[in-house]
């Protein structure tokens, strides 16, 4: 293990030290105003309400500039690609390439989206990373019986004021180079980035699922890859990729795809920009050599929330669905477009639904029905622990024998999948590591509606779901709404759902009735593919996990 | 003797050596949905080699044209060279028109220890006549023939394949679709934005390669262009014991150590590992040469999909193996329109243009399961439209002129009054937005996104050069005008752009500069070809600007 860790510290010498000395190669981007979102209209920092459909008028430039009722605000979020070790379920380490979050570390840990405003991504952490962070600054406590310290920072991971940046005072000289970087003027932030922050948090830093996004539709992302490299696969040079799957009417500069694309070298940052598609459960992964790439690990998951969200509480929410018919972008009149998933619901009115007090939907139903008081998504996967070992260990992979062995939701198998918090793993730099951030506990309040967005990333077969107990209501599939072009809800019961790699659903889980599903009881998600509920050799585990009614 | 992958260093080379060889094979041609029309066809089934992207030659059967039989009628009309020989993977492709009376005539020409084999069309009312009786329809022996007349009582795409011993002959390569076209195409299909796009096809001397402009008698199946996929696999074992056997029983000659000699073909179709993974009988990147490439005598029909902006794009999808695969579109949604034949209705009426109809209920899938025997028609269309930047690089104050177009909205917001414009169907609330914060070439700066230095890119071989859809965007975008002049913002004309557009040689800067999507199989293992990568189900389709000239001859 030791002479391990030094080849290890030898390449990190080797490989990334010639990184460091090209630094603006490692950048971000968070804008706080743009064309779309211009802050003199709104702070970009909270959503507005949904009220009505924005105006536009054509500017000097001759493009369209809103003038009011601006919708959505702007969203950042920064990962490393990289690689990474995880443990399975029955206690293997596994090696895995992978991203991990180089923003919103502390929500990533709490098992929530990585995505930030720009005022959380653009602040500046107040100490110094240090490697394996945020656990080691976490498990740093001392004492016979340690007290976590608290990590709370979700900013773009190695941001600091840019000394090139323009002097502002030209009395005091350059004002970029301040003791309090948070207290820096806003002109010395140019998305330059301090290399060594990020090589520190970012290798070995590899998260299974990928780190989780959640935009609201109207939304600007700002989505940064930066490639810190592969320390234990230094032979490769290999490039990422982000593809949002499912994006529509994608661009193919912003596909990552890279045989139609361009794709990110080592030791460079590249910010994918996308306006929010139509709300969905969708997904994303690393697009480079997919049968190797996905199987051992690049794929995490994204999700994009209604309009119908932002609607205040009691008003109207197919008034609401008919204020979106305003604008073109976000109407759905199923005579003109064949792609559009949610017309008018049929046969409802104005006075159908109001928006609820409490909870959120998962599209815009125009009628409630898709309403849920909590959410989880829940990522299917499967790793081939000998695949793993052969790309660990310079071998040359075989594809058409890949056979997984673990069965992952979340990238957990049961029973780590039950386990709260993230699990931390040691990586082959000594430290320990939030490789598994995600459970998948499902937690109801009872009486509540769960909804679960399903996604299944597995390379090599299809998956079933099934739900032992309360009935899965499917209400989305592949990113849309089940609704027929009249305006008729599709929706269905099941007791399982089969997905093959690379698509998606949304279930709800409708726990209301509480003498069926009464507090404090347990019900389970379930694999019938029996010889998946495993953990290699354990013939106990798998693709489980645990439904509580609280 | 297994290939590998080495790493991606080594495939990316392969796959570029792969690219080169193919380009430097033939001319640059694209899909239809190309077939044999009715309603009478002689078939037969013949053994034969396939051809294989690592250099396998893997033995075959499949169904073909019956070359004593008069020379079929090809379709689309427009193609260059069509042939049907006697045996191909898939079969030929039967087109016929709804309430035709379909014959199909079959001449078993497989070698006699493969036995009987037969035809099955699910979704017909089939009448049987001659041949041997069979387990699920009447057979025809080695060397005798059976005929097959049935109704094509209803419009769509549907598989057939082999009724006999369906877990080695099908496997073996028996399979083939049948389209069937509408009696009557509703008057929109004919009218309105299908005539606008008739009228921007005739304005760049493009051919119209449909089969029909709807894929059922209902207003919402109109289409502007059309593709046939067929997913199959196959484990080499299967293929290389079956060569053995038949090779050995056609040879056995009795002797003292070995009495008697085998009479029937005795190949194991378990344990399943299969190798390759085909569309349209072919992998990748062979699926994307031309239809009836001289170098695939037993594999016409290719995989390479173009489209323009705003075209309706009917996919017709099958799956022939028997696994299903996940088929993951890139660049859009597909709403499926029906199964088997069997439009997916719902039980309320809507007012499309022209005509009131029940409404379509089929699904939007991003990921388009494949199924076993079982085929499905969609509607893709890509449009630029929520990008929230301008894919065409307008810019107001450039001296091109095709920088300067208008956009006008129709009701929808899309650019369609001017079908001869390079920007017909443009998304217009885009118009003229820019992506980049700073000016790049000919493109306006003052937008969200910086763009790094692109010394950290790496671009791939469909990459079209720069950001920016067809190549006037291109050109303006990395550095050169179209005209030659040196530019006002980038005075490095000859140089590169926004990121450098070498190694580009799919889909060129200067004369497509498309944008290409990865049509796959989503299971990604399958998109290899006997272990290497890329390969196996895999094709990059591509939405070209108004200006390319989308060519289906083959």
């Amino acid at each position: 293990m030791k002479k391990l860790y030094q080849a290890v510290l030898f390449l990190l010498l080797c490989c990334l030290a010639p990184l460091v000395a090209n630094a603006q190669s490692f950048r971000v981007q968070c804008p706080t105003s743009t064309i779309t979102h211009p802050s003199s209209l709104h702070d970009n920092n909270s959503e507005p309400a949904y009220t009505a459909p924005t105006t536009f008028t054509t500017g000097s430039a001759g493009y369209l500039t809103p003038t009011a009722n601006v919708n959505g605000a702007i969203k950042c979020q920064q990962i490393g690609g990289g690689d990474g070790l995880s443990t399975m379920g029955d206690g293997t380490q596994i090696y895995m390439f992978s991203f991990g979050p180089l923003s919103g570390l502390a929500d990533i840990a709490n098992g929530l989206p990585g995505t930030e405003s720009p005022n959380a991504f653009n602040s500046v952490y107040p100490g110094t990373f240090l490697p394996g962070d945020p656990a080691t600054t976490v498990n740093a406590g001392s004492g016979p019986n340690p007290v976590p310290i608290a990590f709370t920072y979700n900013g773009a991971v190695g941001l600091v004021p840019d000394p090139n940046a323009l002097p502002i005072d030209p009395v005091t000289g350059n004002p970029c180079v301040v003791s309090n970087p948070n207290s820096a003027p806003a002109g010395c932030f140019t998305g330059h980035v301090d290399p060594r922050a990020i090589i520190d948090v970012g290798v070995m830093n590899g998260n299974i699922p990928a780190p989780l996004v959640a935009i609201d539709e109207d939304d600007e992302l700002f989505y940064t890859l930066t490639n810190v490299g592969m320390i234990m696969r230094p032979d490769l040079f290999e490039q990422h990729t982000v593809h949002f799957h499912g994006y529509p009417n994608a661009s193919t500069f912003y596909d990552g795809v890279p045989d139609a694309s361009v794709a990110i070298n080592i030791g460079g940052s590249f910010t994918y920009y996308y306006l929010a598609p139509d709300a969905g459960t969708y997904f994303w992964h690393c697009h480079i050599t997919p049968p190797e790439h996905l199987q051992m690990g690049m794929v995490g998951q994204l999700y994009v929330r209604p309009r119908q969200n932002r609607v205040p509480a009691g008003a109207s929410l197919y008034d609401a669905l008919v204020a979106q018919q305003g604008d073109n972008r976000t109407k759905c009149d199923s005579t003109q477009d064949i792609l559009c998933s949610n017309p008018l619901p049929f046969g409802a009115s104005a006075a159908s639904a109001p928006r609820a007090a409490t909870g959120n939907y998962a599209y815009n139903d125009g009628d409630g029905s898709t309403h849920y008081d909590v959410e989880y998504p829940l990522q299917i996967h499967g790793f081939d622990p000998n695949f793993h070992f052969v790309g660990m260990t310079f071998n040359p992979e075989e594809f058409s024998d890949m056979k997984d062995k673990y069965f992952l939701l979340n990238g957990r198998s049961y029973p780590d999948t039950v386990t709260p918090g993230p699990l931390a793993t040691q990586a082959t730099d000594g430290k320990m590591h939030f490789a598994q951030p995600l459970p998948s506990i499902i937690n109801i309040p009872a009486g509540g509606r769960a909804l679960l967005r399903i996604s299944d990333l597995d390379v090599t077969e299809y998956q079933t779901l099934a739900s032992l107990g309360i009935p899965m209501t499917v209400i989305g599939f592949n990113a849309k709404l089940l609704r027929d072009q009249a305006g008729n809800n599709l929706y269905f019961n099941t007791n399982s759902v089969t997905l093959g790699g690379g698509e998606s659903l949304d279930v709800i889980l409708d726990a209301s009735d509480t003498t069926k599903y009464p507090s404090g009881s347990v019900f389970y998600l379930y694999t019938p593919n029996l010889d998946h509920l495993s953990n290699d050799a354990e013939n106990f585990g798998g693709l489980m996990t645990e439904v509580h009614i609280n | 003797m297994k290939a590998m992958k080495m790493n991606t260093t080594i495939s990316k080379t392969r796959l570029l050596l792969l690219l080169v060889l193919a380009l430097l094979l033939t001319a640059t041609t694209h899909a239809a949905a190309p077939g044999i029309t009715g309603p009478i066809f002689n078939l037969t089934a013949q053994a034969a080699f396939i051809s294989q992207p690592d250099g396998a030659a893997v033995y075959s059967w499949g169904y073909g044209c019956d070359l004593s039989a008069p020379q079929p009628v090809f379709a689309p009309q427009l193609t260059a060279t069509p042939f049907c020989y006697a045996m191909q993977v898939p079969g030929p492709t039967l087109i016929v028109h709804e309430n035709d009376v379909v014959t199909v005539k079959l001449l078993n020409g497989l070698p006699a220890a493969a036995g009987n084999t037969s035809i099955l069309f699910p979704g017909f009312n089939v009448n049987a006549t001659g041949g041997v009786a069979g387990l699920l329809t009447q057979e025809a022996a080695p060397g005798g023939t059976v005929t097959y007349t049935f109704t094509a009582s209803s419009p769509g795409t549907r598989a057939y394949y082999s009724g006999t011993q369906g877990d080695l002959q099908v496997e073996m390569g028996l399979y083939g679709a049948i389209i069937v076209l509408p009696a009557s195409v509703p008057a929109n299909c004919t009218s309105g934005l299908h005539a606008a796009n008739l009228a921007a096809e005739a304005h760049w001397s493009e051919s119209d390669f449909r089969l029909a402009p709807a894929a059922y008698d209902h207003p919402d199946t109109c289409y502007d262009r059309e593709y046939l996929f067929q997913f199959s696999e196959m484990d080499p074992k299967i293929h290389t014991a079956a060569l053995a056997q038949i090779t050995d029983i056609a040879t056995c000659v009795p002797t003292q150590s070995r009495l008697t000699c085998p009479t029937t073909l005795e190949v194991p179709t378990e344990p399943y590992q299969p190798a390759y993974f085909l569309i349209n009988g072919r992998s990748m990147p062979d699926d994307m040469d031309p239809n009836y490439a001289a170098q695939y005598p037993h594999q016409p029909y290719n995989g390479n999909p173009h489209m323009h902006p705003g075209e309706l794009t009917l996919i017709r999808v099958i799956g022939q193996g028997r696994w299903q695969h996940p088929f993951h579109e890139h660049g859009n949604h597909v709403r499926i329109l029906a199964r088997d034949g069997n439009l997916i209705l719902s039980g309320s009426t809507i007012t499309y243009p022209g005509a009131a109809a029940q409404a379509l209920a089929g699904r939007l899938e991003f990921t388009t399961d494949t199924t076993p025997g079982q085929a499905f028609d969609g509607i893709f269309y890509w449009s630029g439209k929520g990008l929230n930047w301008d894919p065409y690089g307008h810019h107001p104050g450039s001296s091109d002129a095709s920088a300067k177009l208008s956009c006008t909205p129709d009701a929808n917001g899309y650019n369609t009054a001017a079908p001869t414009a390079i920007n017909f169907w443009e998304w217009c609330q885009d118009h003229n937005k820019p992506m980049q914060v700073a000016p790049f070439g000919d493109v306006a700066g003052g937008g969200p996104a910086t763009l790094p230095d692109a010394n950290i890119l790496t671009n791939g071989a469909w990459y079209g050069g720069s950001p920016y859809l067809g190549p006037n965007a291109t050109l303006r975008a990395t550095g050169c005008m179209p005209s030659g002049a040196t530019q006002t913002n980038a005075p490095n004309c000859g140089a590169t752009g926004s990121t450098p557009p070498s190694g580009t040689i799919a889909n060129p800067p200067s004369s497509e500069a498309g944008f290409a999507f990865m049509w796959h199989s989503h299971n990604e293992r399958e998109i290899t070809t006997n272990n290497i990568f890329p390969g196996g189900m895999l094709m990059m389709m591509l939405v070209d600007s108004r200006e390319f000239v989308i060519d289906e001859s083959n």
